[in-house]
């Protein structure tokens, strides 16, 4: 089975064999070819270059063609700030500065960025759209009011309430626009993102946004494509009337239980997705951070219909080998064991393990750290790989296996350093990690490193 | 401090006109300013700030207070300075270089002005030259504002360059946290709108 295909069962609430993995790549595209989000969301050429580096190292599968909310205003008429390391901000609210919404541009594929987008879509379709889900995120209807009307919407939503509304249904007829456009050129999934309905109370929601959502949402739905609702932010008190709209999906960031989204999203009978930390794990952790995060969502939301996603935009310096280590729990189930041993790590020193002394062995000491060589085919491969090398080395070499299923073998780990599974460390250095090495490189790595040994000796 | 319960309820819940009417009531009957603030007035913006961080207020709420608030203090604040009622310290607020988010930073600069504060409310995209001028201005405590990651580091280049200037610097806003807090030298953080008061308070002395 294909990753898209996996993602397509998984956001229509079918247990998959693993969960699907969709990393939501916007400026951070730009980051992975050296380029500024400026240049990069604005080109066609560079969103696809960025989204093919994206798609090599995260093996992701679906991704993102564009994740810019501000599209559609600027088409509205709202002017953009542009910056070099994240999406433009809107600096100007059209309906604030005296304009109706009769006087606001009409809505195509041929207004400002969307033949760019579209370019992009259909060169991806081309690239990768045979095995990667590709997603639509359309900014919502009630961001963008908010785009159009600024911070006023706040109290308007008191003082203006039929305006408000007019607006935001307006808006969702601008949803219904830009939807087409992705669904006209082979989008898979249509993200409708709102983040700004994180500030406002589950009844403003259920009076200003549901009516605006399920608009937008049947009409997704009347053509055959399969919605999301995708809400950055602490959501956690709106999660029940996110979960009433009629999207097929919930997607939500880092604050959210993911526990009690899969019951809601149970009950109703919806797919969800997230949550993967983006600053504290992502940006500013590293790749046992990412892993064990990675783990913790998994604990909780299961393989029924559920999508492993960063809780919004990445951010544009993402270090990339965390989201490296996120795609290797996805895909490789030894990566998930050696991560559970990393939970144990945390909570115990290992103070009693103690690493042999190496330097005074009389022999090149191979440890072999593996999740259990008679039940893991690749760690099975490795330790015959070392027997074998052992054996044709003209040195004497001790072997250890090293299971991670008993705590010795998780404090040998935690002591070398390791951080894969299977690893062969040699002298306590962890020399080959996952890939097995041919056998003249083994041997060679195992007789250079008896040389200090005969100096000493000598 | 004697509570008006009818002006303490529309202030809570945004009444501005019922807040103005209610305040003029009182200042006609002589009722002492400062206690129509201090007594029913600051409680309310108090409780919708602790309702915000119970997740039971959100930002239309709040800003309907603060804007009942301001209907009151309108008609309070030239009887205030007459009686020479003295603001609790005064703060400056500004969201930092290169991030142009201001409805957090709006959130908090009313919530401290509803709590007494003197708020001098800087702006967005403000470099480190403008923190100065506040401070310079009479700022006690300078309150920093990112929604961005990208911007977040901005704020250890401003609590380098107001170092020794005698004003506390307090940080926010959603990628900030207390470990990032301790880690530039800030004096301190909040997550919210309503702690943000109190941790205003702690750092200038007047709250423990």
């Amino acid at each position: 089975m294909t990753g898209k295909n996996l993602l397509l069962q998984a956001v229509q609430g079918k247990e998959t064999e693993r969960p699907a993995w969709l990393p939501f790549v916007g400026c951070h595209g730009g980051f992975l070819i050296g380029k500024t989000a400026t240049e990069y969301l604005q080109s066609a050429e560079l969103m696809v270059e960025g989204l093919k580096k994206a798609k090599a190292l995260y093996k992701p599968d679906g991704l993102p063609v564009a994740f810019d909310l501000q599209i559609e205003a600027e088409i509205l008429g709202c002017k953009l700030h542009w910056a070099d390391e994240v999406p433009p901000a809107v600096t100007s609210h059209p309906l604030a500065l005296g304009k109706k919404i009769s006087d606001l541009p009409e809505l195509d594929e041929t207004k400002g960025r969307f033949p760019i987008i579209v370019q992009t879509l259909e060169a991806l379709k081309t690239e990768m759209g045979g095995d990667t889900a590709l997603y639509g995120l359309i900014c919502g209807p009630f961001t963008l009011a908010l785009h159009l009307l600024g911070n006023d919407i706040f109290l308007d939503m008191y003082d203006e309430e039929d305006y408000v509304l007019e607006v935001i249904d307006y808006c969702a007829d601008i949803c219904i626009k830009s939807s087409n456009i992705y669904l006209d050129h082979g989008a898979d999934v249509i993200g409708v993102v709102d983040p700004m309905t994180s500030q406002i109370s589950p009844s403003h929601f259920e009076q200003f946004v549901t009516p605006a959502m399920n608009k937008v949402f049947d009409h997704i739905r009347a053509r055959g494509g399969i919605s999301s609702i995708f809400v950055c932010g602490d959501v956690t008190r709106n999660l029940e009337v996110m979960a009433k709209t009629r999207a097929d999906n919930i997607s939500v960031d880092e604050q959210i239980d993911m526990a009690q989204l899969r019951g809601l999203c149970e009950a109703e009978k919806k797919s969800f997705g997230g949550n993967i930390k983006l600053t504290a794990v992502l940006l500013l952790g590293d790749e046992d951070d990412a892993k064990m995060e990675v783990l913790d969502i998994m604990e909780k939301s299961g393989n029924k219909g559920f999508i492993l996603a960063p809780g919004c935009d990445l951010p544009y310096a993402v270090p990339s080998q965390n989201l490296v280590a996120v795609a290797s729990m996805v895909h490789d189930p030894y990566a998930r064991e050696a991560a559970k041993s990393l939970q144990t790590k945390a909570s115990d020193s290992f103070d009693d393990i103690e690493l042999p002394d190496y330097h005074g062995a009389r022999a090149v000491v191979a440890d072999v750290i593996t999740l259990d060589s008679t039940s893991c085919a690749p760690c099975q491969y490795m330790m015959e790989a070392v027997q074998k090398a052992a054996d044709k080395a003209m040195v004497k070499v001790w072997i250890n296996e090293h299971k991670i299923k008993v705590r010795e073998g998780i404090g040998m780990m935690v002591k070398l350093g390791v951080k894969n599974l299977p690893t062969i460390c040699i002298n306590g250095e962890p020399t080959f990690a996952s890939i097995i090495p041919d056998q003249a490189t083994l041997v060679k790595a195992i007789e250079q490193a008896a040389l200090p040994k005969m100096s000493v000796t000598s | 401090m004697a509570k008006n319960e009818a002006l303490f309820e529309a202030v809570l819940k945004g009444k501005r006109k019922d807040v103005a009417e209610i305040v003029q009531q009182e200042v006609d009957k002589g009722t002492n300013v400062a206690e129509i603030l201090m007594g029913s007035m600051v409680p309310a913006m108090a409780e919708i700030g602790d309702r915000f961080s119970r997740n039971e207020a959100y930002v239309p709420e709040m800003l309907i207070a603060a804007r009942a608030m301001q209907a009151g203090l309108n008609i309070l604040d030239p009887l205030l300075t007459q009686a020479g009622h003295k603001p609790l310290a005064k703060v400056a607020i500004g969201t930092v270089k290169g991030d142009l988010h201001d409805i957090g930073k709006n959130l908090v600069g009313m919530m401290l002005k509803g709590a007494g504060f003197e708020v001098m409310d800087l702006g967005v995209d403000c470099d480190i030259e403008k923190y100065k001028e506040a401070v310079e201005n009479g700022a006690q405590c300078v309150l920093l504002s990112a929604l961005l990651t990208t911007t977040m580091p901005y704020m250890k280049e401003v609590v380098s360059g107001l170092a020794g200037c005698g004003a506390k610097i307090l940080i926010g806003g959603a990628p900030v946290t207390q470990q990032y807090a301790d880690e530039i030298g800030a004096d301190g953080y909040s997550n919210d709108a309503n702690t943000a008061v109190k941790a205003t308070k702690v750092v200038l002395g007047l709250a423990a």
